[in-house]
């Protein structure tokens, strides 16, 4: 996948500054079932990156591979230029991970949970970097609560204060926001969109839904079967599927399909498989632009519905894998 | 230096949810009691142990000491299974500590809880049994070393393990028996020969027997030898106890 990535003879990755993570052909096997199966990656230094697959994909393996957590059974991979089996430590200080599940310590006040994190990397101090990051989620009011009754919402913000606390140049987030409800998650997303845009860490962000990584990412990968299927940014990914699709149905079809292949930027049109009435599926650039047109020559066929459809993510992983993008419930337990 | 500042650290964090386990503190100090109020004065009457002439009522309290310093450790070693279960040490893996310093601040601070409980019911206990501190080294020699070393063997089997009910389940099946042959109830000598043999394997019987000479000064077997195979057996465990971890702890 990455023809720039150089290896010596020993199979090793060559260190590359610009990049904040890279991997060669990492592979984990957990006895028989294959969840990482040769992935290459590379993340900048600064940049916001996410990694999208369906549940089961590879996506934690990759994370906990990335993070120290986990020994890869072959390929190298590299965080900041230090390899993660042989510089543990080393890749431990620059890291900070906000795990899918809570990691909470349930009986601790946040301001205990954060003490302890501030000390187990031993910062300097202590109090006012507390202070200061309790206040940037929000969670003042309730730090001396014990973490056992916040709410999912605030037990993320508070992971996210904890992974941020000890200032990692390299940010992992596992499904940062899933189970949030929509006000939640919007505070999270607000939150990393600030981090990003401060530049000063490197994002990591695992998810299965499309509309985060589309929202947040400005790179992401696919993954399906821990593989990686396709890179780029979410635009370039959609644009690459040739444009949006118009959806339309007709009463009187014949000659209707010529008629609007002559439009300009109409790269094709196809018939839908199906019954009555018949509809046609165009492909064209700029399918908002085109669709005034578009209906002017459909008129005389008398037009039933019409439906513009940008392409979606969705669409991007289907084109790559050639199936639909839902988790499998038999990898999702593996 | 960072390696006994991290040990702090663990020993702080293990020290704040003790703090506030009221059920640990409550069960732990209730459960002796209850047992030599109820079991200890009604055999006391009927019971009566050859040789030293000591009374069943201060036996069988320094001998249920001694469990619950046992029981408690294992305890501690179950706190793992709670903090993987909880997702917390995950957030601990991850962070720039030793795994040797994880294992050795679990072991530490709950062996302290054990010195400090053990302190508080001696002062209760000798209000009414033979219960005194004859030999504070030697009592808090076996406290300590008992519990380190339960709680080592704790860390073994939750390092393995999964869930809660599978550690219940085996710690039981390897505690009981230490329990029931180490001299807790009856002394050693009163066995017969199969069990007694059995008795004399089993390291806890040291352990019994020099707790039982800090708190009462009565011992069955020489006192330097116990203390010294005491020693020799926690430095043991609590290297089983890294090493199982760490290789518990990759994935």
């Amino acid at each position: 996948m990455h023809p720039e990535a150089t290896t010596n003879p020993a199979g090793r990755v060559a260190p590359r500054p610009e990049l904040a993570v890279e991997a060669v052909g990492l592979v984990k096997r957990y006895g028989d079932v294959v969840a990482l199966d040769g992935l290459d990656l590379s993340v900048r230094r600064g940049g916001f990156f996410g990694l999208l697959g369906p549940n089961g994909a590879g996506k934690s393996t990759t994370v906990s591979i990335l993070a120290t957590l986990t020994t890869p059974s072959a390929g190298h991979a590299r965080l900041l230029g230090h390899d993660v089996v042989t510089e543990r430590a080393a890749v431990r200080r620059d890291v900070g991970l906000v795990f899918q599940e809570t990691t909470l310590d349930r009986e601790l006040t946040a301001r205990e949970q954060l003490d302890l994190h501030a000390r187990l990397y031993h910062l300097d101090e202590r109090p006012r970097r507390v202070r200061e990051a309790l206040a940037g989620v929000g969670l003042e009011r309730d730090a001396d609560r014990p973490v056992r009754g916040f709410s999912g919402g605030m037990k993320r913000r508070l992971e996210l204060a904890r992974g941020l606390l000890h200032k990692p140049r390299v940010l992992f987030l596992d499904e940062p926001t899933l189970g949030l409800d929509v006000a939640a998650r919007a505070a999270v997303w607000e939150r990393l969109r600030a981090l990003h845009a401060s530049g000063e860490v490197t994002l990591f962000l695992t998810t299965h839904s499309m509309e985060e990584a589309d929202a947040l990412c400005e790179e992401i990968a696919i993954v399906d079967h821990g593989r990686l299927v396709a890179r780029g940014a979410p635009s370039a990914l959609k644009a690459a599927l040739g444009g949006d699709v118009v959806r339309i149905a007709l009463a009187r079809p014949d000659g209707a399909a010529d008629a609007l292949a002559r439009v300009p930027g109409v790269a094709r049109v196809e018939r839908e498989p199906g019954d009555t009435p018949e509809r046609l599926l165009i492909t064209v650039a700029e399918g908002p632009r085109r669709l005034a047109q578009l209906l002017e020559v459909a008129r005389p066929f008398e037009v039933l519905e019409v439906e513009l459809h940008r392409p979606s993510l969705e669409d991007v992983f289907l084109h790559h894998t050639g199936h639909a993008f839902e988790p499998r419930p038999a990898e999702a337990a593996a | 230096m960072s390696f006994f500042g991290d040990l702090a650290t663990i020993v702080r964090r293990e020290w704040l949810r003790y703090r506030r386990d009221r059920a640990y503190w409550v069960g732990q100090l209730v459960f002796p009691l209850v047992v030599v109020g109820f079991i200890g004065f009604g055999l006391n009457g009927v019971v009566r142990l050859p040789g030293d002439g000591t009374n069943y009522l201060g036996h069988l309290a320094s001998g249920i000491l001694a469990l619950l310093v046992g029981s408690g450790g294992v305890g501690g070693g179950m706190t793992l299974i709670q903090d993987r279960e909880s997702g917390f040490l995950r957030a601990l893996l991850v962070a720039p500590v030793s795994r040797t310093a994880i294992v050795l601040g679990k072991i530490l601070s709950r062996t302290g809880a054990s010195v400090a409980l053990v302190l508080v019911l001696v002062a209760i206990l000798a209000g009414f049994t033979p219960l005194r501190l004859p030999h504070p080294g030697a009592a808090l020699l076996a406290i300590a070393a008992v519990t380190a070393a339960f709680v080592a063997l704790g860390i073994a089997l939750a390092s393995r393990l999964r869930s809660l009910e599978s550690f219940r389940l085996l710690a039981g099946l390897v505690t009981v028996p230490l329990y029931l042959l180490s001299g807790i109830f009856y002394p050693v000598a009163t066995l017969p020969a199969p069990s007694r043999w059995l008795a004399r394997l089993n390291p806890l019987t040291y352990g019994v027997d020099l707790l039982r000479y800090g708190l009462l000064d009565v011992h069955e077997f020489a006192v330097g030898a116990s203390a010294a195979f005491l020693l020799v057996l926690t430095l043991a465990a609590l290297v089983i106890a890294v090493v199982a971890f760490d290789r518990g702890s990759r994935g």
